[in-house]
């Protein structure tokens, strides 16, 4: 099936490899042949402030930029960053979200409350019907290393199938990146991710 | 060693670049030897990029300079004796390089000359959004502005035979989402020039006094006429004619940059691209007049979508005039389209919906909306700058006195920020050292006048204004913060540091050294570790109190490089615990120190140290007042 534009959005905090996963995604993007382009938060990002990686590919993509809920799929590592940027998504639009809030440290010191899980999930239905969690840091942790959480994120999107590039490609845009010793932990997280990601679909059906 | 996809010798090869990389690859294609700048974001990854192809192409001849002045001054030295060389930096360091640049558009270029100057709306990562194409305008240069990694890559090597052919400098300008933005490339073949390097004795040329720059202006007009006479032949404007009509009027677009790409997305998402006119420029100044004239001709109403100044609506409109036809044509831009800030994917959806009649469904907002607070960037754990803007409020604290504390730029202006809000000003580069200058002269003595600052801007243009004090007598504690790394732009290396862009010994500046020739009498300079709490906090109370101009250099190596360190030479950093019997919930380091390794349990009240984040600094046992936190023994 040839896409003519598929737009993605990749939130998460400084650190969390959001940068990495959205190059991945695009040398993957163009293994497949289609036109990419994408603009990422550099310089401030590893300062621990909120980071936004936009994605964009396809037969037909000319900037970088998505425009408000024109989003297909929002890819958030935290979970109050897709509340953050929630206005890039359409009824229609796929969350992805890894069950992970991060507090800022400056909340404490400005006498501020930080919203809860639950009561992110119960504002996201709001704004979308299709929002999927899942406890990437604890997958990745259980592999035993937490920073492959984006790898388990990035399968997670083929196992929901809402990722319009091939489970192949994708594994071999992971690898490419990576030294030698490290291959087989992300093999192994990304089989996970793309695991847990059908069964949330399979939940999702029932 | 691999080789990264970026430095193969293959032309034709499509790969992903990010823009930076795609404009290094376009200069190496070009045959560029000599690239100077200073760091700056978004332009930080350019010469880094070329650093790493001089691994395999050692003809490259990079350096971080000093600042962006002298960087721009050994570019244009290179491109005086025959080299070709690229000046980069970011859209404020080119007002530092204004004064070389301004005089060298007179002389112009030898080597094929390009300076980039990577612009940044919405102020991502600057103190202003200044919109440098006006540089061009200024100085009398021609601007190129490319709107793809593609089109950075091929224009930008373009731009160096375009700048031998018309002997004139090349302003290259770019904006954040460009050199930020990941793109796919097709790359080209890599020039290796072989021709004689080596000055020209031209003193008619290159000394620019008043008898040779009333001459050198001439030629610079002529050629300005020359490039003005082509524009409308440059390989990367284009225009589409269309002539139909979109609801009852003929629009003509005209665009540049990235505004360009997503404009062509938004008339897709109309359907409308083939129906309407489109100039596309990437000579954005000098006008292709003559293509601008058909874009008239064919158009009813004009719209230039560009972001921040009305730079290309206010040459169409003189334009218009010139033709006669300012009553028949009607020119839109900043009365659509913000002044200010990047413009978002969906402004071209709504304002060109607005205009030309369509319905655009802003998405719906839920009723109750949900507010997350802001998640500002902040300094790292460990971060020896947060130990020293403690340690200055607790000096404070026990004189019972404010500071004036005149800061600058770097990761140290994070500081403004709760809890330790430890800075007052930040304009540009060395202002703090500048601005405390005039600011003691009428500051009273309750008040101690501070200039904080890091040691890559102490290097960058401290010096001048430190010895600006001493000389005239403006007393003040100049604070610098000697964390070995240029850090917020990405860890470059300094003349502290004294490694090079290609990971060579230079020499070594010792900061201690440099102040003393600066004027600063011995007893007047102290340095400390600034994780070292109470002893700075000492020492710092002794030179708050010093009479004269004082030196004070905090110094501890960034966190992260440090960090980064110790993981490749498997140093295991100390351990540190909280004693929850001793701990009283007091907060005073949640609240006042503020690292993000110290959380707060809610439910016993009591801090504890997040192992994961904890770089194991110690700072905040000296800060902990019932001594309830520890290092674990090993």
């Amino acid at each position: 099936m040839e896409i003519k534009s598929y737009n993605l959005l990749n939130v998460g905090v400084g650190g969390q490899g959001v940068i990495r996963a959205t190059q991945i995604l695009s040398y993957a993007a163009l293994l497949e042949d289609y036109k990419v382009r994408t603009a990422e938060t550099h310089g401030m990002a590893q300062r621990g402030g909120s980071v936004a990686s936009y994605l964009r590919f396809g037969t037909e993509v000319e900037g970088p930029l998505i425009p408000r809920g024109k989003t297909n799929t929002i890819l958030a590592f935290e979970a109050s960053e897709a509340v953050r940027i929630f206005n890039y998504a359409g009824p229609k639009t796929v969350f992805l979200i890894n069950e992970r809030i991060i507090i800022p440290p400056m909340i404490h010191q400005m006498g501020m409350d930080y919203p809860n899980l639950r009561e992110i999930r119960d504002f996201l239905k709001h704004v979308s019907t299709n929002i999927f969690f899942l406890d990437g840091v604890k997958i990745a942790t259980d592999l035993g290393n937490p920073r492959t959480m984006n790898i388990v994120m990035l399968g997670a999107l083929i196992g929901l199938d809402v990722l319009p590039l091939k489970k192949e490609t994708l594994e071999k845009a992971i690898l490419s990146n990576l030294p030698e010793k490290l291959h087989e932990i992300n093999r192994e997280a990304l089989k996970f991710g793309i695991e847990n990601g059908m069964k949330l679909r399979r939940n999702n059906n029932e | 060693m691999s080789r990264p996809d970026f430095a193969d010798e293959d032309s034709g090869k499509k790969i992903i670049m990010l823009g930076n990389e795609a404009i290094a690859r376009g200069i190496l294609e070009a045959g560029v030897v000599i690239g100077a700048g200073y760091p700056g974001t978004p332009s930080s990854e350019i010469l880094p990029t070329l650093a790493e192809m001089q691994k395999f192409f050692p003809h490259l001849k990079l350096e971080w300079s000093v600042n962006e002045k002298v960087g721009f001054e050994v570019a244009y030295g290179g491109s005086m004796s025959n080299v070709r060389s690229v000046a980069v930096m970011k859209h404020v360091g080119v007002n530092v390089a204004s004064d070389a640049f301004m005089t060298a558009c007179y002389a112009g270029a030898r080597g094929g000359m390009v300076l980039i100057s990577a612009d940044d709306p919405n102020c991502y990562s600057s103190q202003n959004e200044q919109d440098n194409r006006y540089f061009g305008l200024h100085a009398l240069v021609p601007v190129f502005e490319p709107s793809t990694p593609q089109e950075a890559k091929d224009m930008i090597k373009y731009a160096f035979d375009f700048s031998e052919e018309y002997q004139s400098l090349v302003l290259f300008r770019t904006t954040t989402r460009l050199n930020h933005g990941r793109g796919d490339v097709i790359l080209g073949d890599v020039n290796i020039l072989n021709r004689d390097y080596g000055f020209d004795w031209d003193r008619s040329r290159w000394v620019c006094l008043p008898s040779h720059s009333r001459v050198l202006r001439m030629r610079l007009l002529e050629r300005l006429d020359d490039i003005s006479n082509f524009a409308d032949d440059f390989p990367f404007n284009s225009l589409q004619l269309s002539g139909e009509r979109v609801n009852g009027v003929r629009y003509g677009f005209v665009a540049a940059g990235v505004p360009y790409s997503q404009l062509l997305d938004a008339l897709n998402f109309y359907g409308i691209s083939k129906k309407v006119s489109i100039l596309k420029l990437g000579l954005v100044y000098p006008p292709p007049k003559e293509l601008i004239k058909e874009l008239f001709k064919s158009s009813d109403e004009i719209v230039v979508i560009e972001e921040l100044e009305p730079f290309l609506e206010n040459i169409l409109k003189q334009i218009a005039y010139e033709e006669g036809l300012s009553k028949e044509i009607i020119i839109h831009g900043k009365d659509i389209f913000p002044q200010n800030g990047e413009f978002s994917g969906e402004i071209y959806l709504e304002n060109i919906a607005r205009l030309m009649g369509f319905s655009y469904k802003k998405v719906p907002v839920p009723d109750e909306m949900m507010i997350i607070p802001p998640r500002l960037p902040i300094l790292c754990p460990g971060c020896g700058h947060r130990a020293t803007f403690y340690a200055i409020k607790q000096v404070e604290k026990k004189m019972k006195t404010k500071f004036v504390n005149s800061s600058d730029i770097g990761c140290y202006t994070l500081a403004v920020y709760k809890p330790l809000e430890g800075i007052d000003t930040e304009v540009c580069m060395g202002g703090s050292i500048g601005l405390a200058n005039g600011i003691s002269k009428v500051q009273s003595e309750k008040n101690p006048v501070l200039a904080i600052l890091g040691d890559s801007t102490f290097f960058h243009s401290g010096i001048p204004a430190l010895i600006n004090a001493v000389f005239n007598k403006n007393n003040m504690l100049v604070v610098i913060l000697d964390n070995r790394s240029t850090s917020m732009t990405g860890f470059q290396d300094n003349p502290g540091t004294g490694i090079t862009i290609t990971n060579e010994p230079g020499i070594r500046i010792i900061l201690e050294d440099l102040v003393k020739g600066c004027g600063i009498s011995p007893e007047n300079i102290w340095v400390e570790d600034s994780n070292d709490l109470n002893k700075t906090v000492e020492k710092l109370e002794e030179a708050v109190k010093a009479e004269g101009v004082r030196v004070f250099i905090s110094r501890h190596l960034c966190s992260l490089v440090e960090s980064n360190q110790f993981r490749a030479q498997h140093i295991i950093p100390p351990t540190i615990e909280v004693d929850h019997e001793k701990c009283i919930g007091c907060l005073i380091c949640v609240n006042k120190f503020g690292c993000q390794a110290l959380n707060f349990n809610e439910d016993i009240k009591k801090v504890s140290i997040e192992q994961l984040i904890c770089r194991g600094c110690k700072v905040c046992i000296d800060v902990c007042p019932q001594n309830a936190i520890y290092e674990v023994d090993s």
